[in-house]
């Protein structure tokens, strides 16, 4: 039965990015996408393509339209404009009004609230979409134990939604969405009702699962560390658009804009001006680095963390007070700010516990800086 | 273009609105235009709103309306003096006995008003059971305005008394008992925090009264008419039934009522959805209430009294009614006997006729009710397609159409001579009239059922393969079927006893449990009557809860 889920889609292979390359090998794209309630836009022009067997994250705080884009995929929402494929086939396009519901699209769904129906016994909400597709009695029933084998669950057919824990909840949800071996599999915030721990357990297992089927996925996340743990593809979303569409280790390298390198994490976003050949933190007269010539006068970088280490206040480091600190697992991440420019605040890995107000020497590798284009320069 | 849900709504909405026109928006317009146009009788349009200035400067009308409005705020005033102290004791304190009182304050529901106000008249009345039992008769005081607001006072506080019960004792678990925390004696947490919380439902629940009493038809008729009180319902009725019959006046009498009913409901409605606080789901555990100390005998007698005024007194005057060979025998061991009993099961008077056709119209009104309801209200709470608001509105003027307003209406609609083929004088009258007046109960509970259900769920469905019908059929009407099904036989149990419509508008040589009654209340036989009386309440009430046993214990219907 195992090789029931791998078929056609096993062998994973190299896959470009743009959509001209490989008409044949995507798997789900959008062109154009928008969506407006009224006259409120929520999605603004969506342009995205994912290979087969691939896993697209799109990643974002709440609000900027990821929901929206995945719900117009699974057809629960027609586009204003644009259109979507799924494996090369139109299923919505606002010009033509070509729309297919969602049950013509062969998908499985994970939903943020698990979505299982409570009338029916959880082996009841598996074989749903086998029951669906006009799948005979004994081979249902042989598809649905072992979807829920998979999830190690398949001693809880019998059992009601209700009886089960939340991550079992979960984990029904997700024996449900593959059962169909459908060709497209959707996640709406799968684990954002989990706790921490069950959380991180069970971004493990989804990896795993994915990987195993060879699963082509669209993943909504709130979370950075699951979009990137999950992801071939990442796109971070931003108020109806897409901000940087990457793999994980080119966004972690190569953010795109400051607000994507916030958005994940990845160190303090500071503002330097350009005066007297230094520049310097915005208008203080902390200086980060010699430059005897600028094109623009002001530019914002990023300070990644490993960049900085801390130690004790010395000439040739940036002096700088603790803000706040929280445990982080490695060590304690701390926020401080520098002095003499104390709008500018940076974040700091320690192995001791720093308390609010203490001294920290900082000594920065400026290799590691990432400097952002200046979009009105780059616009001109 | 609007961003839209995609969903399969088109057929229930179909189905609703194709309903919901004829169920009420015919009647409602038929009232509508009869009251602007007084000569619609007779095919013209002529002189519009011309009747509206006669019929308003009509001193008996304003008589009637301020009577209505007067009767309606004494029996609120009344149900909440007797409903408000044994609500907040119940809620606050450990009142011996409590779940048996919350059992015997429920029976009032069962126990249709017209059949109340029957078993007090023979409670009260010169020689009746009180005068037999103690010596003296409160017969000037029952037909009276005391008397009436007495009577239905006692029929319709148990709306009050649980709504303030289960409020207080949810803010009172929760909320007071963190102004408790912080500081607040329970006399302040009951005065700053349960007392506030609490007056949004209670607010609620006396509109509720309010609206029952001014659609009341039996007690004013039963009661009100000797004293020379009317009200708009027995002004109605008058112009419709006895000679010379005005349809214009009806309809004018007819919507200043509505205009009445809706401005209740509304309002209630207003405060159940903007002030109400009354979401918590916790269930409050008995071990927080406080022991009543000296005031346990006094509480209980209240209970007592009050139990035994709202339920036994009816009750046992009917069953008292029932069992006497004859009225003038009185209570007397040699007087009873279950003659009355027999007679209506050997079809005296056409007693089983219209136990018959009572049962065959609430199988009736129940199906279609329950089938409007359910696409109603699937249409309006999990839909976004055009024309839901209209459905919307559709379903809610039912709320302010009392009876007798829904009989004038069927008159005027299905009684133009012009019509090809008509319900008038046919059984389906009457299956009309009770889908109209009783929609709104299928309609609420099916709509507080789609609430609950999360939208995923029908999305899930949709994802995984299933049709807008199929995903309907299998996953929201399973999950609806409980309160439907609840909805479906209270509606069952109402349509078989209703009253006015079915005095009006039953065709003719036609009798429901009603009718049959009241005809028999009228003419004299009132054994027979009551025996009737008290078969109908019987049957009404147990077969409803013997369903729904057997529903529950089929797994249908979870608890």
């Amino acid at each position: 039965m195992q090789a029931d889920y791998g078929t056609g889609i096993s062998s994973p292979m190299p896959v470009p990015m743009t959509i001209e390359s490989l008409e044949s090998n995507v798997a789900v794209s959008a062109a154009g996408l928008e969506l407006h309630y009224g006259a409120t836009p929520v999605l603004k022009g969506i342009d995205v393509a994912l290979g087969q067997g691939k896993t697209l994250a799109l990643l974002g705080p709440s609000g900027c339209g990821k929901t929206t884009l995945l719900r117009l995929v699974a057809g629960l929402l027609a586009p204003s404009k644009g259109s979507v494929s799924i494996a090369g086939q139109v299923v919505a396009d606002a010009v033509t009004g070509t729309f297919a519901p969602p049950e013509k699209r062969n998908l499985g769904m994970v939903f943020q609230d698990y979505a299982l129906w409570p009338h029916m016994t959880v082996g009841g909400n598996v074989s749903f979409p086998l029951e669906m597709r006009g799948i005979g009695r004994a081979d249902r029933e042989k598809r649905t134990m072992h979807a829920l084998e998979r999830v190690g669950l398949s001693a809880y057919a019998g059992r009601r939604p209700s009886d089960l824990s939340g991550g079992q909840q979960q984990r029904v949800a997700i024996a449900r969405a593959i059962v169909a071996e459908p060709q497209l599999i959707l996640f709406d915030e799968p684990l954002s009702n989990l706790d921490r721990e069950l959380r991180e357990n069970m971004v493990g297992e989804l990896a795993e699962l994915i990987a195993s089927l060879g699963l082509t996925a669209i993943y909504v996340t709130h979370d950075h560390s699951e979009a990137l743990t999950l992801a071939d593809q990442v796109a971070v979303m931003r108020g109806g658009l897409i901000e940087q569409l990457a793999t994980p280790d080119e966004l972690v390298a190569q953010p795109a804009t400051p607000e994507v390198a916030d958005f994940l994490r990845l160190g303090g976003i500071a503002e330097l001006q350009h005066r007297d050949a230094c520049w310097f933190f915005g208008d203080s007269d902390v200086a980060l680095v010699r430059a005897d010539e600028s094109q623009s006068a002001s530019r914002r970088i990023l300070i990644p963390v490993s960049a900085i280490t801390p130690g004790d206040i010395q000439s040739d480091r940036l002096a700088a007070s603790v803000v706040r600190s929280q445990f982080r697992g490695d060590g304690h991440l701390a926020t401080v700010s520098l002095v003499g420019a104390d709008q500018v605040e940076l974040q700091v890995l320690s192995r001791q516990k720093l308390k609010p107000g203490d001294g920290v020497g900082l000594s920065i590798d400026l290799d590691q800086i990432r400097w952002f284009e200046n979009p009105v320069h780059l616009h001109p | 273009m609007a961003a839209k849900s995609v969903g399969g709504p088109a057929p229930a909405a179909w189905l609703a609105i194709a309903g919901l026109l004829l169920v009420v928006a015919v009647p409602f317009a038929a009232v509508v235009m009869q009251g602007i146009f007084p000569d619609l009788g007779q095919g013209s349009f002529a002189k519009p709103f011309s009747s509206f200035i006669a019929t308003l400067n009509d001193g008996a009308l304003i008589g009637m309306a301020g009577n209505t409005i007067l009767l309606g705020f004494c029996v609120v005033l009344a149900s909440a003096v007797v409903a408000v102290p044994l609500g907040v004791f119940r809620a606050l304190y450990r009142v011996p006995g409590a779940a048996l009182f919350d059992v015997l304050l429920l029976v009032p529901f069962m126990i249709p008003p017209y059949i109340a106000t029957l078993g007090w008249i023979m409670t009260l009345q010169p020689r009746g059971y009180l005068q037999q039992l103690l010596g003296f008769n409160l017969s000037p005081f029952l037909f009276s305005l005391a008397g009436m607001t007495m009577v239905m006072a006692f029929n319709t506080f148990p709306v009050v008394y649980f709504a303030v019960s289960r409020t207080v004792e949810a803010v009172g678990a929760r909320y007071a008992d963190v102004g408790r925390v912080f500081g607040a004696t329970p006399a302040r947490a009951f005065w700053r925090i349960t007392l506030p919380l609490s007056a949004p439902g209670l607010a609620a629940s006396l509109m509720l009264v309010f609206a029952a009493a001014i659609e009341e038809y039996g007690t004013p008729a039963a009661l009100g008419r000797r004293a020379g009180f009317q009200v708009l319902v027995t002004g109605i009725d008058l112009r419709i039934s006895d000679w010379p019959i005005d349809l214009p006046g009806a309809s004018i009498m007819s919507l200043l009522l509505v205009g009445l009913s809706l401005v209740t409901f509304l309002g209630q409605r207003w405060i159940l959805s903007r002030r109400s606080y009354q979401t918590v789901n916790g269930k409050p555990s008995a071990k927080d209430k406080r022991p009543l100390g000296t005031m346990k005998w006094p509480v209980l007698a209240a209970f007592i009294i009050v139990s035994f005024l709202a339920t036994g007194v009816p009750l046992l005057s009917i069953l008292a009614t029932a069992m006497s060979r004859t009225i003038s025998g009185g209570l007397a061991f040699d007087n009873m006997s279950f003659d009355n009993f027999l007679q209506v099961f050997q079809n005296s008077a056409g007693a089983l006729g219209a136990l018959a056709n009572s049962f065959s119209l609430g199988i009736g009104t129940a199906l279609i009710t329950g089938l409007i309801g359910v696409t109603a209200a699937y249409t309006v709470v999990k839909t976004k397609i055009r024309g839901r608001l209209a459905i919307d509105t559709l379903t809610i003027i039912p709320n302010a159409l009392p009876g007798i307003v829904v009989a004038v209406g069927l008159i005027l609609a299905w009684n133009m001579p012009w019509l090809p083929a008509t319900p008038y004088n046919t059984p389906f009258i009457l299956l009309l009239a009770y889908c109209c007046i009783l929609l709104p109960q299928t309609m609420r509970y099916s709509t507080a059922a789609f609430q609950q259900i999360g939208d995923n769920l029908e999305a899930a469905a949709r994802v995984f393969g299933a049709s807008g019908i199929t995903a309907f059929r299998r996953i929201l009407l399973p999950l609806v079927f409980p309160s439907l099904a609840s909805a479906m036989l209270l509606v069952f149990a109402l349509a078989s006893r209703e009253l006015v419509a079915s005095v009006v508008i039953a065709p003719v040589g036609m009798q429901t449990i009603a009718t049959f009654i009241w005809r028999q209340f009228e003419q004299g036989s009132i054994g027979l009557g009551m025996a009737m009386a008290f078969i109908a309440i019987l049957i009404t009430t147990l077969l409803p809860l013997v369903l729904l046993a057997l529903l529950r214990r089929s797994g249908l219907v979870a608890e």
